[in-house]
Protein backbone atom coordinates (compact mmCIF):
# COMPACT_ATOMS: atom_id res chain seq x y z
CA UNK A 1 0.00 0.00 0.00
CA UNK A 2 1.25 2.91 -0.69
CA UNK A 3 0.78 7.18 0.48
CA UNK A 4 2.81 9.86 -0.12
CA UNK A 5 5.40 9.31 3.23
CA UNK A 6 4.97 5.33 4.35
CA UNK A 7 4.45 2.72 1.83
CA UNK A 8 3.51 -1.00 3.32
CA UNK A 9 4.08 -3.72 1.58
CA UNK A 10 1.23 -6.26 2.30
CA UNK A 11 -0.45 -9.19 0.74
CA UNK A 12 -3.49 -10.03 -0.01
CA UNK A 13 -5.17 -13.32 2.15
CA UNK A 14 -7.92 -14.96 0.91
CA UNK A 15 -11.29 -14.83 3.08
CA UNK A 16 -14.89 -16.45 3.29
CA UNK A 17 -16.55 -13.05 1.62
CA UNK A 18 -14.32 -11.05 0.70
CA UNK A 19 -10.46 -11.28 0.69
CA UNK A 20 -7.96 -8.72 2.82
CA UNK A 21 -4.81 -7.34 3.36
CA UNK A 22 -3.58 -7.18 7.21
CA UNK A 23 -1.82 -4.16 8.97
CA UNK A 24 0.50 -3.86 11.69
CA UNK A 25 -1.10 -2.96 14.66
CA UNK A 26 1.79 -0.61 15.50
CA UNK A 27 2.60 1.50 12.61
CA UNK A 28 2.77 4.83 11.70
CA UNK A 29 -0.04 6.76 9.94
CA UNK A 30 -2.67 4.32 7.68
CA UNK A 31 -5.67 5.78 10.56
CA UNK A 32 -8.35 3.55 10.51
CA UNK A 33 -11.18 4.99 8.40
CA UNK A 34 -8.41 6.81 6.03
CA UNK A 35 -8.46 5.94 2.16
CA UNK A 36 -5.78 4.45 0.39
CA UNK A 37 -4.62 3.04 -2.57
CA UNK A 38 -3.84 -0.19 -3.47
CA UNK A 39 -1.94 -1.39 -6.68
CA UNK A 40 0.65 -3.97 -7.49
CA UNK A 41 3.96 -4.40 -6.20
CA UNK A 42 5.49 -5.14 -9.44
CA UNK A 43 4.53 -1.53 -10.61
CA UNK A 44 6.63 0.13 -8.23
CA UNK A 45 10.02 -2.56 -7.62
CA UNK A 46 9.97 -4.09 -11.34
CA UNK A 47 9.03 -7.89 -11.46
CA UNK A 48 12.48 -9.36 -11.00
CA UNK A 49 12.88 -7.73 -8.21
CA UNK A 50 9.75 -10.03 -6.54
CA UNK A 51 11.30 -12.50 -3.90
CA UNK A 52 10.20 -16.20 -4.08
CA UNK A 53 9.16 -17.92 -0.68
CA UNK A 54 8.62 -21.28 -1.38
CA UNK A 55 6.59 -23.74 1.03
CA UNK A 56 7.77 -27.11 1.08
CA UNK A 57 5.10 -30.09 1.80
CA UNK A 58 5.90 -33.56 2.91
CA UNK A 59 9.74 -33.21 2.01
CA UNK A 60 12.20 -33.67 4.45
CA UNK A 61 15.32 -31.52 2.62
CA UNK A 62 15.88 -30.99 -1.14
CA UNK A 63 19.24 -30.79 -3.08
CA UNK A 64 20.21 -26.78 -2.92
CA UNK A 65 20.21 -27.30 -6.80
CA UNK A 66 16.80 -28.18 -7.03
CA UNK A 67 15.51 -25.07 -4.63
CA UNK A 68 17.83 -22.89 -7.19
CA UNK A 69 15.90 -24.37 -10.18
CA UNK A 70 12.55 -24.19 -8.70
CA UNK A 71 12.89 -20.43 -7.71
CA UNK A 72 14.23 -20.01 -11.33
CA UNK A 73 11.19 -21.07 -13.04
CA UNK A 74 8.53 -19.68 -10.58
CA UNK A 75 10.41 -16.34 -11.41
CA UNK A 76 10.27 -16.69 -15.10
CA UNK A 77 6.53 -18.02 -14.94
CA UNK A 78 5.49 -14.96 -12.71
CA UNK A 79 7.34 -12.83 -15.61
CA UNK A 80 5.26 -14.22 -18.31
CA UNK A 81 1.44 -14.99 -16.28
CA UNK A 82 -0.40 -14.25 -13.85
CA UNK A 83 -1.09 -17.22 -11.84
CA UNK A 84 -2.47 -17.87 -7.60
CA UNK A 85 -0.25 -20.70 -7.13
CA UNK A 86 2.61 -22.56 -8.75
CA UNK A 87 3.09 -26.28 -7.71
CA UNK A 88 5.98 -28.83 -8.11
CA UNK A 89 5.34 -32.15 -7.40
CA UNK A 90 6.18 -35.42 -8.76
CA UNK A 91 9.23 -37.98 -9.31
CA UNK A 92 11.57 -34.06 -9.55
CA UNK A 93 10.94 -33.95 -5.81
CA UNK A 94 12.70 -37.52 -5.25
CA UNK A 95 15.98 -37.50 -3.63
CA UNK A 96 18.67 -38.20 -6.51
CA UNK A 97 18.38 -37.26 -10.34
CA UNK A 98 16.70 -39.97 -11.51
CA UNK A 99 13.52 -37.74 -13.04
CA UNK A 100 12.40 -37.53 -16.21
CA UNK A 101 10.89 -34.36 -16.37
CA UNK A 102 9.10 -31.71 -13.89
CA UNK A 103 5.55 -31.79 -12.50
CA UNK A 104 4.37 -28.21 -12.40
CA UNK A 105 0.54 -27.66 -11.64
CA UNK A 106 -0.65 -23.49 -12.67
CA UNK A 107 -3.17 -22.35 -10.41
CA UNK A 108 -5.14 -19.65 -11.41
CA UNK A 109 -8.54 -18.70 -12.66
CA UNK A 110 -8.26 -17.93 -15.56
CA UNK A 111 -6.55 -21.01 -16.66
CA UNK A 112 -7.99 -21.43 -19.92
CA UNK A 113 -5.96 -18.39 -21.21
CA UNK A 114 -2.72 -19.26 -19.92
CA UNK A 115 -0.25 -19.91 -23.25
CA UNK A 116 1.45 -22.98 -21.61
CA UNK A 117 3.48 -23.89 -24.85
CA UNK A 118 5.47 -20.73 -24.59
CA UNK A 119 6.04 -21.40 -20.63
CA UNK A 120 7.24 -24.96 -21.16
CA UNK A 121 9.44 -23.80 -24.11
CA UNK A 122 11.09 -21.37 -22.28
CA UNK A 123 11.88 -24.12 -19.03
CA UNK A 124 12.52 -26.29 -21.22
CA UNK A 125 15.42 -24.12 -22.98
CA UNK A 126 17.05 -22.58 -19.82
CA UNK A 127 16.85 -26.07 -17.42
CA UNK A 128 17.23 -28.48 -20.05
CA UNK A 129 14.58 -30.55 -18.58
CA UNK A 130 11.25 -31.56 -19.91
CA UNK A 131 8.51 -29.78 -17.92
CA UNK A 132 5.02 -31.14 -18.13
CA UNK A 133 2.78 -28.42 -17.36
CA UNK A 134 -1.01 -27.96 -16.57
CA UNK A 135 -3.58 -25.43 -15.58
CA UNK A 136 -6.13 -25.88 -13.08
CA UNK A 137 -8.28 -23.39 -11.48
CA UNK A 138 -8.60 -23.52 -7.54
CA UNK A 139 -11.76 -25.30 -8.13
CA UNK A 140 -10.78 -27.88 -9.93
CA UNK A 141 -7.64 -28.23 -7.54
CA UNK A 142 -10.15 -28.64 -4.50
CA UNK A 143 -12.27 -30.97 -5.99
CA UNK A 144 -9.52 -33.41 -6.69
CA UNK A 145 -7.71 -33.29 -3.17
CA UNK A 146 -11.55 -34.04 -2.11
CA UNK A 147 -12.34 -36.85 -4.50
CA UNK A 148 -9.50 -37.91 -6.17
CA UNK A 149 -6.85 -40.33 -4.40
CA UNK A 150 -4.33 -39.52 -7.22
CA UNK A 151 -4.30 -36.10 -6.45
CA UNK A 152 -3.99 -36.69 -2.66
CA UNK A 153 -0.83 -38.74 -3.43
CA UNK A 154 0.25 -36.06 -5.74
CA UNK A 155 0.42 -33.35 -3.40
CA UNK A 156 1.54 -35.09 -0.07
CA UNK A 157 4.79 -34.02 -1.48
CA UNK A 158 5.31 -31.09 -2.94
CA UNK A 159 6.61 -27.15 -3.10
CA UNK A 160 4.39 -24.54 -3.57
CA UNK A 161 4.91 -20.99 -4.12
CA UNK A 162 1.89 -19.99 -1.97
CA UNK A 163 0.43 -22.20 0.55
CA UNK A 164 -1.90 -25.03 -0.25
CA UNK A 165 -5.12 -25.69 2.04
CA UNK A 166 -5.63 -29.11 2.42
CA UNK A 167 -8.19 -29.10 5.09
CA UNK A 168 -10.66 -30.72 2.48
CA UNK A 169 -13.03 -33.10 3.40
CA UNK A 170 -13.06 -36.46 1.94
CA UNK A 171 -15.92 -37.06 -0.59
CA UNK A 172 -15.75 -40.38 -2.37
CA UNK A 173 -16.98 -40.01 -5.90
CA UNK A 174 -16.92 -43.98 -6.89
CA UNK A 175 -17.25 -43.44 -10.88
CA UNK A 176 -14.21 -41.38 -10.96
CA UNK A 177 -12.47 -44.21 -8.72
CA UNK A 178 -13.89 -46.83 -11.35
CA UNK A 179 -12.67 -44.53 -13.83
CA UNK A 180 -9.04 -44.54 -11.90
CA UNK A 181 -8.83 -48.24 -11.24
CA UNK A 182 -9.69 -49.06 -15.14
CA UNK A 183 -5.71 -48.18 -15.59
CA UNK A 184 -4.96 -50.57 -13.27
CA UNK A 185 -6.76 -53.47 -15.38
CA UNK A 186 -3.32 -53.32 -17.66
CA UNK A 187 -0.91 -54.99 -15.36
CA UNK A 188 -3.26 -58.13 -14.92
CA UNK A 189 -3.29 -58.35 -18.91
CA UNK A 190 -0.02 -56.75 -19.46
CA UNK A 191 2.27 -58.23 -16.92
CA UNK A 192 5.57 -59.26 -19.16
CA UNK A 193 4.87 -55.81 -21.89
CA UNK A 194 5.71 -53.77 -18.97
CA UNK A 195 8.67 -52.19 -17.41
CA UNK A 196 9.22 -52.06 -13.98
CA UNK A 197 8.47 -48.43 -13.08
CA UNK A 198 5.27 -49.25 -15.31
CA UNK A 199 4.41 -51.87 -12.94
CA UNK A 200 4.91 -49.85 -9.87
CA UNK A 201 2.91 -46.91 -11.17
CA UNK A 202 -0.51 -49.31 -11.91
CA UNK A 203 0.18 -51.40 -8.47
CA UNK A 204 0.70 -47.86 -6.26
CA UNK A 205 -2.35 -46.59 -8.12
CA UNK A 206 -4.73 -49.58 -7.05
CA UNK A 207 -3.60 -50.00 -3.59
CA UNK A 208 -4.30 -45.90 -3.12
CA UNK A 209 -7.87 -46.20 -4.40
CA UNK A 210 -8.75 -48.88 -1.92
CA UNK A 211 -6.55 -46.87 1.14
CA UNK A 212 -9.13 -43.80 -0.59
CA UNK A 213 -12.09 -45.87 -0.08
CA UNK A 214 -10.90 -47.21 3.77
CA UNK A 215 -10.83 -43.25 4.89
CA UNK A 216 -6.72 -44.14 5.32
CA UNK A 217 -4.40 -41.37 5.11
CA UNK A 218 -2.37 -40.79 1.69
CA UNK A 219 1.22 -39.99 0.68
CA UNK A 220 3.38 -42.05 -1.53
CA UNK A 221 5.17 -43.19 2.11
CA UNK A 222 2.46 -45.03 3.33
CA UNK A 223 1.15 -46.51 0.00
CA UNK A 224 4.24 -47.90 -0.86
CA UNK A 225 4.73 -48.89 2.73
CA UNK A 226 1.27 -50.96 2.36
CA UNK A 227 1.92 -52.70 -0.91
CA UNK A 228 5.28 -54.23 0.65
CA UNK A 229 3.16 -55.45 3.16
CA UNK A 230 0.60 -56.90 1.15
CA UNK A 231 2.43 -58.21 -1.63
CA UNK A 232 5.35 -59.02 0.33
CA UNK A 233 7.70 -57.36 -1.76
CA UNK A 234 10.23 -54.09 -1.53
CA UNK A 235 9.26 -51.56 -3.82
CA UNK A 236 12.64 -50.97 -5.25
CA UNK A 237 12.32 -55.10 -6.58
CA UNK A 238 9.03 -54.07 -8.48
CA UNK A 239 10.30 -50.67 -9.82
CA UNK A 240 13.33 -52.26 -11.05
CA UNK A 241 11.27 -55.03 -12.31
CA UNK A 242 12.04 -57.70 -10.22
CA UNK A 243 9.42 -59.15 -9.15
CA UNK A 244 8.19 -62.87 -9.86
CA UNK A 245 4.88 -64.41 -12.01
CA UNK A 246 3.00 -65.18 -8.43
CA UNK A 247 2.98 -61.02 -7.93
CA UNK A 248 -0.02 -61.46 -10.25
CA UNK A 249 -2.73 -63.84 -8.28
CA UNK A 250 -2.31 -61.27 -5.38
CA UNK A 251 -2.56 -58.56 -7.75
CA UNK A 252 -5.47 -60.21 -8.99
CA UNK A 253 -7.40 -60.37 -5.69
CA UNK A 254 -6.49 -56.86 -4.60
CA UNK A 255 -7.90 -55.58 -7.83
CA UNK A 256 -11.41 -57.65 -7.66
CA UNK A 257 -11.95 -56.85 -3.81
CA UNK A 258 -11.07 -53.03 -4.53
CA UNK A 259 -13.09 -53.35 -8.32
CA UNK A 260 -16.37 -54.79 -6.30
CA UNK A 261 -15.94 -52.32 -3.58
CA UNK A 262 -16.05 -49.20 -6.25
CA UNK A 263 -18.93 -51.35 -8.16
CA UNK A 264 -21.35 -51.98 -5.06
CA UNK A 265 -20.88 -48.26 -3.73
CA UNK A 266 -21.78 -47.01 -7.10
CA UNK A 267 -25.09 -48.44 -6.78
CA UNK A 268 -25.79 -46.54 -3.45
CA UNK A 269 -24.49 -43.42 -5.05
CA UNK A 270 -26.98 -43.41 -8.07
CA UNK A 271 -29.74 -43.51 -5.39
CA UNK A 272 -28.20 -40.32 -3.66
CA UNK B 1 4.96 -63.69 -29.41
CA UNK B 2 2.43 -65.09 -32.25
CA UNK B 3 -0.04 -63.36 -33.83
CA UNK B 4 -2.98 -64.00 -32.64
CA UNK B 5 -1.24 -63.98 -28.93
CA UNK B 6 -0.63 -60.44 -30.11
CA UNK B 7 -3.68 -59.86 -31.53
CA UNK B 8 -5.99 -61.08 -27.94
CA UNK B 9 -3.38 -58.24 -26.36
CA UNK B 10 -4.48 -55.78 -28.55
CA UNK B 11 -8.31 -56.45 -28.81
CA UNK B 12 -8.10 -56.30 -24.83
CA UNK B 13 -6.23 -53.11 -24.82
CA UNK B 14 -8.03 -51.27 -27.31
CA UNK B 15 -11.64 -52.57 -25.12
CA UNK B 16 -10.17 -50.99 -22.11
CA UNK B 17 -9.35 -47.57 -24.08
CA UNK B 18 -12.85 -47.79 -25.60
CA UNK B 19 -14.61 -48.44 -21.76
CA UNK B 20 -12.28 -45.71 -20.47
CA UNK B 21 -13.73 -43.04 -23.27
CA UNK B 22 -17.38 -43.99 -22.84
CA UNK B 23 -16.79 -44.10 -18.51
CA UNK B 24 -15.55 -40.59 -19.14
CA UNK B 25 -18.70 -39.37 -20.77
CA UNK B 26 -20.78 -41.00 -17.87
CA UNK B 27 -19.08 -39.18 -15.05
CA UNK B 28 -21.47 -36.28 -13.66
CA UNK B 29 -17.90 -33.79 -12.59
CA UNK B 30 -17.57 -31.42 -14.80
CA UNK B 31 -13.95 -30.56 -14.00
CA UNK B 32 -13.00 -34.21 -15.21
CA UNK B 33 -11.50 -33.29 -18.46
CA UNK B 34 -9.37 -30.71 -16.88
CA UNK B 35 -8.23 -32.83 -14.35
CA UNK B 36 -4.44 -33.52 -14.05
CA UNK B 37 -3.31 -36.92 -15.48
CA UNK B 38 -0.15 -37.85 -16.43
CA UNK B 39 -0.62 -41.23 -17.56
CA UNK B 40 2.71 -42.88 -17.59
CA UNK B 41 1.16 -46.05 -18.69
CA UNK B 42 -2.81 -46.31 -20.12
CA UNK B 43 -4.64 -48.75 -22.52
CA UNK B 44 -4.40 -46.58 -25.61
CA UNK B 45 -0.29 -46.41 -25.19
CA UNK B 46 0.08 -50.23 -24.68
CA UNK B 47 -2.62 -51.21 -27.34
CA UNK B 48 -0.84 -48.80 -29.98
CA UNK B 49 2.77 -51.20 -28.69
CA UNK B 50 0.89 -54.30 -29.72
CA UNK B 51 0.12 -52.64 -33.21
CA UNK B 52 3.24 -51.83 -33.98
CA UNK B 53 4.26 -55.10 -33.63
CA UNK B 54 1.01 -56.64 -35.76
CA UNK B 55 2.31 -56.73 -39.61
CA UNK B 56 1.19 -55.12 -41.73
CA UNK B 57 1.80 -51.78 -39.67
CA UNK B 58 1.23 -49.21 -41.35
CA UNK B 59 -1.81 -50.68 -43.97
CA UNK B 60 -4.95 -51.56 -43.09
CA UNK B 61 -5.55 -55.29 -41.79
CA UNK B 62 -7.31 -58.03 -44.28
CA UNK B 63 -11.47 -57.14 -43.78
CA UNK B 64 -11.59 -60.79 -42.79
CA UNK B 65 -9.68 -59.87 -39.52
CA UNK B 66 -11.05 -56.49 -39.42
CA UNK B 67 -14.44 -57.75 -38.53
CA UNK B 68 -13.27 -60.10 -36.58
CA UNK B 69 -11.50 -57.25 -34.29
CA UNK B 70 -13.98 -55.55 -34.47
CA UNK B 71 -16.69 -57.84 -32.94
CA UNK B 72 -14.37 -59.39 -30.17
CA UNK B 73 -13.81 -55.11 -29.19
CA UNK B 74 -17.34 -54.56 -29.48
CA UNK B 75 -18.44 -57.64 -26.97
CA UNK B 76 -15.57 -57.35 -24.66
CA UNK B 77 -16.37 -53.60 -23.78
CA UNK B 78 -20.39 -54.04 -23.93
CA UNK B 79 -19.77 -56.47 -21.26
CA UNK B 80 -17.30 -54.43 -19.08
CA UNK B 81 -20.25 -51.88 -19.53
CA UNK B 82 -22.84 -54.17 -18.56
CA UNK B 83 -21.30 -55.10 -15.56
CA UNK B 84 -21.46 -51.77 -14.03
CA UNK B 85 -25.43 -51.30 -15.33
CA UNK B 86 -26.37 -54.53 -13.50
CA UNK B 87 -24.76 -52.57 -10.86
CA UNK B 88 -26.86 -49.18 -11.02
CA UNK B 89 -24.35 -47.30 -12.76
CA UNK B 90 -26.75 -44.68 -14.57
CA UNK B 91 -26.18 -42.56 -17.73
CA UNK B 92 -23.53 -45.37 -19.50
CA UNK B 93 -24.46 -45.27 -23.04
CA UNK B 94 -24.34 -48.27 -24.77
CA UNK B 95 -25.51 -47.21 -27.91
CA UNK B 96 -22.33 -45.20 -28.58
CA UNK B 97 -19.43 -48.82 -28.43
CA UNK B 98 -19.91 -49.27 -31.92
CA UNK B 99 -19.54 -45.58 -33.13
CA UNK B 100 -16.48 -45.44 -30.71
CA UNK B 101 -15.20 -48.71 -31.64
CA UNK B 102 -14.70 -47.40 -35.17
CA UNK B 103 -13.09 -44.31 -34.56
CA UNK B 104 -10.76 -46.52 -32.26
CA UNK B 105 -10.12 -48.66 -35.50
CA UNK B 106 -9.51 -45.87 -37.58
CA UNK B 107 -7.02 -44.34 -35.50
CA UNK B 108 -4.80 -47.05 -34.74
CA UNK B 109 -4.81 -48.01 -38.79
CA UNK B 110 -6.92 -51.23 -38.45
CA UNK B 111 -9.11 -50.30 -41.10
Amino acid sequence: MVNNEITIIGRISRGSKMDQIYLPKRRIGFIPGEYVIISPLVNHLGEKELSVKLNFYGLKKLEPVKVNLIEEIVKRIRNKVKVDNIIFTGSFLEKGFRFNDIDILLISESEKSIEISLIKKEIEEFSGIKPHLICLSNKTLSSGLSNDPLYNLMLSKCVSLNKIIFNVKRKINYKLLDLNLLKSKNLIENFNMLNGDEKYYLTLNMVSILMFIQNKKLSKEIVEKEIEKLFDIKINDLKGNMIEESFILKYKEIFNKTFSLVLDNIKGEERK
Amino acid sequence: MNRNKLLTLFVSNLSNAVVHKILENAIDIPEISERYNKEIINSWNIAKRYREKINPVEKELADKEIQEIRKRIVNKVKSELRIRIEKGYENIDLESVEEVVEEVLKEMKIR
